[in-house]
């Protein structure tokens, strides 16, 4: 009886919270994005996407920098994980101090130094230009490039971190016993560690797809107009168009596709033997 | 007037969903008592320690503390010590502020907090150790301090939860002998947890043993190990050889017992009475048994077996002797050198006496 | 070993790339020039004095102060007493609670911060303090319950057991001994809420109104007009800002154990 109280006291206020505002106005928003102007019930929101290559162009787009950002966080980020996995105690703490402190730093301001890094008359076309290695500058802003590095940038700590962390649960000794059997070093790389990282792979990569989908301050910061996303253009339906009910079908059709994605990847990667290797 | 136990369970019966865990459990412990609960692990023991202190409720039967019904009593309003296995100091205070805690709790004035903690610091034998943190400290040390901690509000009676099992082995014969000291000093009231025999028969004045929720014996060391009232305390109660056959001969208090390959065991008076023809095991410990190459000697039984192996075990050395189809496990002091043992493994005796056998009925089932 | 080196190689530069944004950020802030370069040219501090000019960016740093003090205080509290009630009571449903209090984290921040401006506008708080205050404490709220439920996972509860049998009422125990074990835990999750709050862009976009605005938007907004040297100078200011709590929170907790990678050591 004081048990239920107690519980019941303690969570309350949290549950009256994520009730009131965060799954009412989600059921809210669902149901405005099945309604036109008049208020009355249309699928129209959702069907316009699939008519007008517009949207699917922009669809399109999101998924590719998306795409292209997993990549670049992947290759950058496996390495990363794999000199903290053998490093000391303390060598491990400030390459982890280095890498995941900037990403509690704000994202705009973090965008805000890439766009003096790679502008026109940013730091590396001045450089290449003094060099004498190109004569006009470089367009490395306001398109998917630098669309990509900026959410390379913001979304790396994250993948880094999800394989550090099954990198670590790796058992160190599985190295020697795969040298003392004759493997090199690239060979136990990829018939021990690479495949026993796989976790670690699934939950980065789906972890910076998803992030990135739904990124909306680097591509409205690095991308400019031209590189107009599925956000973005939800953002403009909101605040710009006030046409609320194609803002939210937009954002649930980001959250649709994002999810089917996601899930097609892992069906994919998650067969029987990964199954039961990784079955917790 | 009845009289008042310092602990007293009447009829305690405690379940968990359906299972009932402990069951019909009554004992009166007398002020000044040291008794163990000794029993394996599922046994009931810890759980009716939690009830003793509080932390779970009866659902049957009475629980009385210096005659005083604690039943619905709160842990923290039945003034007792405890000490857990995991000793349970509060690692963000020093040793004196973990000791102080319980008189902070009763408003005791500084000087004599003061007083009292370097008291009983001394009584552990641990008098420098007050500015330091539980973590600074080994294993045994902070197992002192959790004693300290204890004895400090000066309880009415003190718990011990497995305070030896986190030890090694030689920590935790110092700390078993620290106990005795203690309790030999101060005579609180004690009840003690243990799996460990040892432990229990050198420390207690009682036992009681435990299985599967219900008491099998409560008594003295002494008794428990002389005269089990059931196989399980013998056997529980340290090693011994278990010889399974029959009753053939029952002579005013002699017993003989045969077994299936024809072995005869004579027995001295036992506590029970047997019939010929029943069916009975003969238990002889290992340490009863003496080797000796002749057949020679005043010991009612001797049988002729050889030597299968022997473990140097540095204060004893432990033998295998087959017998038939038998194995006897023996304990001898004297060390076996190499020649011996190969004379051994030819042919050797195994001689105790009719004292030494305790028969029991086969239990059935 | 020359593998080692390798890594370490690749380490490093990407340890380069992530920090470059602020290593370019703080000396561009003092170039004397009247746009921005790199390197800066000449030195100077009046970009700084510039921000005091701007009643943009000092409002807006006032209502974030706010925003995040308030939202790492209540979200705390609110967290701190779920995460208690997950931790020491397994109950019916206690695992679809703990998902539930985790859930804001697992969708997108756009989708959070429309739905709220829809909600809000109908019951009349979009564009108000409060209702940006109620946004961002559901944003902290799955950080400071992730946070607790993990220091209390280590948590050893016979030390309760030791407190009760001490003489100390539960509320006593409580105070004495659970919390201070577990205020690491909680302190940052506290810190974490604040920069969670001080960082936000996505969701207060939807929520703030010209008078609420927050720093990070005004920076937003300043940017996609203008580049200039002064959005390198106010960032400077927020950058050494986040620099002191993010000491606080490696200082208090180690932000090894924060993101969860202390759980096994060579």
């Amino acid at each position: 009886m004081s048990r239920r109280l107690s519980i019941t006291l303690l969570t309350a206020p949290a549950l009256i919270l994520l009730l009131g505002v965060f799954l009412i106005p989600m059921l809210l928003m669902l149901l405005l994005s099945f309604q036109d102007g008049q208020q009355a019930f249309t699928l129209a929101n959702y069907s316009l996407f699939f008519q007008d290559t517009f949207y699917l162009d922009i669809l399109w787009r999101t998924i590719r920098v998306s795409l292209w950002t997993v990549l670049a966080t992947l290759v950058l980020g496996y390495p990363v994980a794999m000199f903290m996995a053998q490093a000391s105690g303390k060598m491990r703490g400030i390459v982890t101090m280095c890498v995941l402190a900037p990403h509690l730093i704000s994202v705009v301001i973090r965008n805000f130094g890439w766009v003096v890094v790679l502008g026109e008359k940013g730091w590396v076309n001045e450089m290449l230009m003094a060099m004498g290695i190109i004569e006009t500058p470089l367009r490395l802003l306001y398109n998917e490039l630098g669309v990509v590095i900026g959410l390379t940038d913001s979304f790396i700590a994250y993948m880094v971190l999800a394989l550090a962390t099954s990198l670590y649960a790796i058992d160190p000794s599985l190295n020697k016993a795969a040298s003392i059997l004759g493997a090199s070093r690239a060979r136990t790389f990829f018939s021990v560690t690479l495949p026993l990282s796989l976790p670690g792979i699934v939950a980065g990569t789906t972890l910076v797809f998803s992030l990135s989908m739904s990124a909306f301050v680097t591509p409205a910061l690095m991308g400019g107009t031209s590189v107009k996303v599925i956000p973005v253009l939800a953002y403009e339906q909101i605040m710009s168009t006030l046409n609320w009910p194609l803002g939210a079908a937009l954002a649930f059709l980001l959250l649709g596709s994002t999810i089917v994605l996601v899930s097609l990847y892992t069906k994919l990667i998650e067969n029987k033997r990964y199954k039961e290797v990784f079955a917790s | 007037m009845a009289k008042v136990y310092d602990v007293e369970l009447r009829n305690i019966m405690k379940k968990f969903q359906n299972n009932v865990v402990v069951q019909d459990f009554n004992l009166q412990v007398e002020q000044g008592e040291f008794v163990s609960f000794l029993g394996p692990s599922g046994c009931g023991k810890t759980t009716t320690l939690n009830m003793i202190a509080g932390f779970l409720e009866p659902d049957g039967g009475d629980l009385l503390i210096k005659g005083q019904r604690m039943n619905g009593v709160p842990p923290y309003k039945r003034e007792l010590g405890m000490v857990f296995q995991t000793y349970s100091l509060f690692p963000h205070m020093t040793v004196a502020e973990n000791i102080a805690y319980g008189l902070k709790l009763r408003k005791v004035n500084k000087a004599e907090m003061k007083e009292r903690v370097d008291r009983v610091l001394s009584l552990v034998k641990l008098p420098n150790v007050a500015d330091r943190y539980p973590k600074q400290l080994s294993g045994g040390q902070r197992q002192r301090i959790a004693i300290a901690r204890a004895l400090v509000i000066e309880p009415s009676l003190l718990l011990l939860d497995e305070p030896l099992s986190n030890l090694d082995a030689k920590l935790r014969e110092e700390l078993r002998d620290e106990l005795k000291r203690l309790h030999h000093e101060i005579g609180v009231t004690t009840i003690f947890v243990t799996h460990d025999q040892e432990e229990a028969l050198s420390l207690s004045d009682r036992i009681v043993v435990l299985n599967h929720g219900f008491v099998e014996q409560i008594g003295t060391p002494l008794e428990i190990y002389n005269q089990p009232a059931s196989e399980f305390v013998h056997t529980f109660i340290g090693k011994t050889n278990r010889l399974e056959g029959e009753v053939v001969e029952v002579d005013g208090d002699r017993i003989t017992v045969q077994t299936p390959e024809g072995m005869l065991i004579h027995a001295a008076k036992q506590s029970r009475s047997f019939t010929p023809k029943q069916k009975v095991v003969a238990f002889v410990r290992p340490e009863k048994i003496v080797l000796s190459q002749t057949d020679s000697g005043d010991a009612a039984n001797k049988v002729k077996g050889n030597l299968q192996l022997a473990s140097f075990l540095g204060s004893y050395t432990e033998c295998e002797v087959k017998v038939g189809g038998q194995s006897l496990s023996v304990k001898i002091q004297k060390l076996i050198d190499k020649a011996a043992a190969q004379e051994a493994e030819k042919g050797i005796y195994c001689h105790w006496n009719a004292e030494d056998v305790l028969i029991m009925p086969t239990e059935r089932g | 070993m020359k593998k080692i080196n390798v890594l370490g190689l690749i380490t490093f530069i990407v340890i380069i790339l992530v920090n470059l944004p602020f290593l370019v950020i703080i000396p561009s802030s003092f170039t004397a020039a009247g746009y921005l370069a790199f390197p800066p040219e000449g030195f100077s501090w009046k970009w700084y004095a510039m921000i005091l000019d701007r009643p943009e960016f000092i409002d807006s740093f006032w209502t974030s102060i706010k925003l995040a003090t308030l939202t790492a205080i209540l979200a705390t509290v609110l967290g701190t007493l779920a995460a208690f009630a997950l931790s020491k009571y397994k109950f019916r449903g206690s695992g679809y609670i703990n998902a539930l209090m985790l859930s804001p984290l697992t969708v997108p921040s756009l989708i959070i911060g429309i739905s709220a401006l829809l909600f809000f506008t109908r019951i009349g708080i979009a564009g108000t303090f409060t209702g940006l205050l109620l946004a961002h404490i559901l944003i902290s709220i799955p950080y400071v319950v992730r946070l607790v439920l993990t220091g209390l996972s280590s948590f050893d509860y016979t030390l309760e057991k030791a407190g009760y049998m001490l003489g100390a009422h539960p509320f006593r125990v409580f105070w004495d001994i659970t919390l201070p074990l577990v205020r690491p835990a909680i302190a940052s999750g506290m810190i974490f809420s604040f920069l969670t709050s001080f960082d936000n862009v996505t969701v207060s976009l939807f929520l703030v109104a010209p008078d609420t605005t927050t720093l990070p938007l005004a920076i937003f907004s300043y940017m996609q007009e203008t580049l200039d040297p002064l959005v390198a100078s106010i960032s400077s200011v927020v950058i050494l800002l986040s620099l002191v709590f993010i000491i606080l929170l490696e200082k208090v907790y180690g932000l090894e154990r924060l993101f969860g990678l202390n759980s096994q050591s060579h």
